[in-house]
């Protein structure tokens, strides 16, 4: 039970890691590809 | 006086049409010699051959992504078929192929029972590390799974029942999950194939261990190692299916990056099918570690085995740890004290 308890810690944590630097490497497409001329 | 006003009208004349010449000739040559503009522009065997596989019409855009410039590309119609057509058949036919034979296997075999009782003795089967990395990898892949089945069958299925908002808000929520647990997820499949590479190299046991029906079929006990024939098939489908999704995931979680569209349909190809049967697959792997066989959930879950169970299934994987660790080891490992 107690590897259970850690291995779904476990990947709760590496998960919101994992959605920090994936965020931080990438844009919603509606930023991505706006310009000053084209509002997305 | 006459004809010599003639004779100026005609140089005057000629030297007018020369000029008028000389200036249109440079306009005359950028226009493109060979062909009309606008005969070119509806040319309809150019379309045809645009329209041929591999071919596209596409034009110019202004904004950063030229990609979307591509006004049509037919590989993208097959896709489109296969995704939404296609896929669905092979999903289907096998969850619910795999469900239907689990139920009915159950229904016709019954448990795999422990034919010589428990014994009282356990022995250790998988350490603390071994047991969080498999919970690890197995709660990710169910999430996974489900998250991964409402992309495909979540549109016609789930949201006619529970309405187009609620199927936005949930299915947005799912593609985070899916799309952040697939790192611990891929990070498993990693350990797991570290971790009992040795043991699941497949040998002559195995060869009778499935000849003679694995214990399953019938109630024979064929002698097995660590792991038997059948857990050795799910381990190799876990690494090369595990690491066929997370690298065609990853193509589609960071699209273009790597491939261009044909390479980004082609990741989606490969990622549904092997899902789908991914899921299949362990849907037999959970149903044989839970309810398909006694004493076999205690293994992942506490972490040890009867040693009765241990001899009926595994007898040459206890005759080793027998001679590893003495006859009287498996005794310091009372139920009620699991090894963490």
């Amino acid at each position: 039970m107690k590897s259970f308890v850690l291995a779904c810690v476990a990947a709760v944590a590496i998960a919101a890691v994992a959605g920090v630097v994936l965020n931080s490497a990438q844009k919603p497409a509606d930023q991505a590809f706006s310009t000053t001329g084209v509002r997305l | 006086m006459a004809r010599l006003l003639a004779q100026a009208r005609f140089i005057i004349g000629a030297f007018v049409v020369a000029l008028i010449l000389a200036v249109a000739a440079p306009v005359s040559a950028q226009q493109p010699s060979h062909v009309s503009p606008n005969a070119a522009a509806v040319k309809e065997q150019q379309l045809l051959n645009a329209l041929s596989p591999g071919g596209s019409v596409g034009g110019r855009v202004s904004i950063p992504d030229q990609k979307s410039g591509n006004l049509i590309h037919p590989a993208g119609r097959d896709w489109t078929r296969f995704h939404e057509v296609t896929l669905r058949w092979i999903g289907a036919i096998s969850v619910l192929g795999m469900l239907i034979v689990l139920v009915a296997f159950y229904l016709i075999r019954g448990q795999v029972k422990l034919e010589s009782g428990f014994s009282g003795r356990r022995i250790v089967r998988f350490n603390a590390f071994e047991r969080f990395v498999h919970w690890m990898t197995a709660t990710c892949f169910i999430i996974l799974a489900i998250s991964g089945l409402n992309i495909t069958f979540g549109k016609p299925l789930l949201m006619p029942l529970i309405g187009e908002p609620a199927f936005a808000g949930w299915s947005q929520w799912a593609k985070y999950a899916h799309n952040y647990l697939s790192f611990p997820f891929a990070i498993g499949v990693v350990l797991i194939f570290l971790m009992w590479i040795a043991g699941n190299i497949p040998n002559k046991v195995d060869v009778e261990w499935l000849k003679r029906g694995g214990g399953i079929v019938g109630h024979d006990h064929p002698p097995a190692y660590r792991f038997n024939g059948g857990q050795k098939m799910i381990y190799w489908i876990v690494v090369i299916g595990g690491a066929a999704v997370a690298i065609s995931g990853y193509l589609l979680m960071f699209p273009f990056y790597v491939t261009g569209i044909e390479g980004q349909q082609l990741a989606q190809v490969v990622h549904g099918v092997i899902g789908a049967l991914f899921v299949a697959a362990m849907l037999g792997h959970i149903y044989i570690g839970t309810i398909g066989m006694e004493g076999a959930f205690e293994a992942m879950g506490e972490g040890t085995v009867d040693v009765n169970w241990a001899k009926e299934h595994h007898a040459l994987w206890l005759e080793q740890e027998m001679a590893r660790t003495g006859p009287n080891e498996s005794q310091r490992q009372p139920m009620a004290t699991p090894a963490e």
